[in-house]
């Protein structure tokens, strides 16, 4: 529901002092005598010996251990500078340092070595309480967000965050609690507790979500565990009935494990890579009344073809087993159609519906195949016009309802008759590194009784898009 | 001119969840719906509340409309064709309005007060039964939320200060108020049954055959017998395929008034 904003970390120049010859090192390599004064630096052999953290404050110093450790292993000079240089880009992305400067000295006191030096990190902690303003795209939404952030809370880097965000077509705001394991910052714990009210899914119910959610993040991996409170509502008094006999509260307890891998090169315009993401969620095992099971996954593949063109293959699906013998909520369906699923239907209109509203599937998948190239005579070469796509692309996909009590070869029978596609070409813009737009001249074919669609000239914003 | 009408169905909550009041009103309609001689088939849904245009329950579905509350159902049936009170003149219908207004500030509050003011009534019977499709801790924020509203209201009208022996006093005189107009005739008005008598069949059976904290409200209806008489008619004559009421019995008794 929330984008974490990223911040551009631009590389801040080091600083290092020079090294002159020293009397003591000359009395030290005695061989040397002989050497020229420019020596290359790069073959004198060094020993780390003190690493500092200088400016903490409310820090504490156990968690930057782990950061800095690496520094310790330096053998050379221009190691020491390549892993202070690691270890100064880790120390900030703990999210903790306005600044991190580097100072490499050679070590003075007592026990000091002739070749030995002394690694300084200068670090400016982060003010305790900052406040942010950031316009978000989601899926043909827009929203507004204002944000106060914490960071470094209790001294390891966690972050407390509170969010308000009003758009088109739902408010929330959350409070957020944000902790990595020391050491490991990719694995970490996020505690969210959030209330969403919105039209969902589309102009249909209005929702409002209050939930709290609990995730942990290991590499490739998260775990998560959401309990949510769902209130529905009808919004017009011509809503179908089927829509009605939805209304009321429900309560989500539910489990789930996301596997994502992604080699991609970008998230927006990919020359290559794969993406693979595979959800499961477990609903009503640890109380609540929703009971399910849920798998979903999202594949694509990208490879670069001739002339800067990109050849891009995509394939979600996914299905809703309810469990108990209860019937499944519209809020827990699979919904398809619209400019970021398959182009040229309307907004989640595909599938089964009831006097006009579309009531989601339990089961679905959608493919699409798509080339992408520069903008044709390749305007605002090096700039702006690098923001640009043009593609074509084809899109395929279906939704149903199962009869679970039919057998898996039913099932895939119904899924495979009566396939949505369509095709068409247009403009693609990419706004930041997470959202793109999209205009589009869009064919529908293979529309079913009952599906809606946008025939023509079609206009999409969001960040995941078929 | 009657007009066919399909089948109406009624909703209202699941018999382990429906309380004195949605019961009472829910009789009320499947009374008026029988005495209309119109089939009607009763659903029972755990958020019949919430699929409700206005709310309350309970609420019917007609082919593609959906209409809560008697008022509104009557209207919507004489729109169809069905009417019990077309034999009635300006005066008598006047009259009739204020009895049903009298049924409503009178006897549908102080069902509402006894289930959500009366804690000893809200703790053992209102709450419990309100939450129970729901699981924890769903079931303890609607039961309280639901108190809230309630008492709110009650606050509103002025009811907040009474005291359940002032209750108990407002519903015997209402009674007598009811039982005067009655009489010695079988209904209210002449010998057809009227909406008013459906209301009034619904609160007072339900009252009757329902078993609160204390007996002490169906004492008070059963001292005026020709009440007690006129709601066994009813239930003789329009009830006998089923036990009245039968999907809104909620805490009761025992199967019928004998």
């Amino acid at each position: 529901y929330f984008l974490d904003t990223i911040q551009s970390m631009d590389p801040l120049p080091m600083h290092g002092r020079d090294m002159g010859v020293h009397p003591d090192d000359m009395i030290e390599v005695q061989e040397a005598e002989h050497e020229t004064k420019q020596e290359v630096l790069e073959n004198k052999d060094v020993v780390v010996q003190h690493v500092n953290i200088e400016g903490l404050g409310r820090t504490k110093e156990d968690l930057l251990g782990y950061e800095i450790s690496e520094v310790f292993d330096a053998k050379n000079l221009i190691d020491v500078m390549k892993k202070s240089h690691i270890a100064r880009q880790k120390l900030l992305r703990l999210g903790i340092f306005k600044e991190v400067e580097v100072v490499i000295d050679t070590s003075d006191g007592a026990d000091a070595l002739p070749n030995g030096l002394d690694v300084t990190f200068e670090v400016t902690e982060m003010k305790r309480l900052t406040g942010s303003y950031n316009t978000m795209v989601g899926n043909n939404e827009g929203s507004m967000v204002l944000g106060v952030k914490l960071p470094n809370v209790f001294g390891r880097a966690e972050k407390l965050t509170f969010q308000f965000s009003y758009g088109t077509k739902e408010t929330s705001y959350g409070l957020s609690f944000f902790k990595p394991q020391p050491g490991n910052f990719e694995r970490n714990l996020t505690l969210n507790l959030y209330k969403v009210t919105g039209q969902f899914p589309w102009r249909l119910l209005l929702c409002v979500f209050v939930g709290l959610c609990v995730s942990h993040l290991l590499t490739n991996h998260t775990l998560k565990w959401e309990g949510v409170w769902r209130e529905l509502g009808c919004l017009a008094r011509s809503a179908s009935f089927a829509v009605r006999e939805e209304s009321g509260h429900t309560l989500k307890s539910a489990l789930s494990h996301t596997m994502s891998i992604d080699n991609r090169n970008s998230a927006i315009f990919p020359k290559k890579g794969a993406l693979l993401r595979i959800n499961q969620e477990l609903a009503g095992y640890t109380g609540g009344d929703a009971s399910f099971l849920k798998e979903d996954f999202e594949l694509q593949v990208n490879r670069r073809l001739v002339w800067d063109s990109v050849l891009s293959a995509s394939l979600w699906g996914g299905c809703l087993l309810p469990i108990g013998g209860r019937p499944s909520s519209i809020a827990d369906r699979f919904y398809l159609g619209g400019p970021t699923s398959v182009r040229g239907f309307g907004m989640y209109s595909i599938g089964p519906q009831s006097e006009g509203d579309y009531l989601g599937g339990e089961a679905y998948w959608a493919g699409g195949l798509h080339l992408y190239t520069p903008l044709p005579f390749r305007p605002g070469r090096g700039g702006f016009g690098d923001l640009f796509r043009t593609h074509f692309f084809l899109n395929a996909g279906n939704l149903c309802n199962l009869n679970y009590g039919e057998g898996p070869r039913a099932h895939l029978q119904r899924l495979a008759e009566c396939v949505r596609w369509s095709y068409g070409a247009g403009i693609v813009l990419r706004l930041g590194n997470i959202a793109r737009l999209e205009l589009n001249y869009c064919i529908p074919m293979g529309v079913q009784s009952g599906d809606r669609i946008c025939d023509g000239v079609q206009f999409g914003a969001g960040i995941r898009f078929l | 001119m009657c007009k066919c009408m399909s089948v109406c169905c009624l909703f209202v909550f699941s018999e382990d969840q429906i309380l004195l009041s949605d019961c009472a009103s829910s009789l009320a309609v499947q009374a008026y719906l029988r005495m209309c001689n119109l089939p009607v088939h009763v659903s029972c849904r755990s958020n019949a509340e919430y699929m409700s245009p206005s709310g309350k329950v309970p609420f019917v579905h007609v082919g593609n409309q959906v209409v809560s509350e008697l008022g509104p159902i009557v209207q919507f049936t004489k729109a169809k064709g069905h009417s019990l009170s077309d034999g009635l003149d300006d005066v008598q219908r006047a009259e009739m309005k204020a009895y049903m207004e009298l049924v409503n500030n009178m006897l549908l509050t102080a069902e509402l007060y006894i289930q959500w003011c009366d804690d000893t009534t809200a703790t053992e019977i209102s709450r419990p039964r309100y939450s129970s499709p729901y699981s924890w801790p769903l079931n303890q924020i609607l039961a309280y939320q639901k108190q809230w509203e309630v008492r709110r209201k009650m606050n509103a009208i002025g009811w907040a200060g009474k005291s359940l022996e002032q209750v108990y006093e407002d519903v015997s005189q209402c009674c007598q108020a009811l039982s005067q107009r009655l009489g010695t005739q079988p209904y209210f008005f002449n010998k057809q049954p009227t909406e008013l008598d459906a209301l009034v069949f619904g609160h007072l059976f339900t009252i009757l055959t329902t078993r609160l904290t204390s007996d002490e409200l169906g004492e008070k209806i059963k001292s005026y017998s020709n009440l007690l008489a006129f709601c066994r008619r009813i239930e003789q004559s329009y009830f006998e395929d089923s036990q009245a009421g039968s999907s809104s019995r909620g805490y009761s008794k025992g199967p019928s008034l004998f």
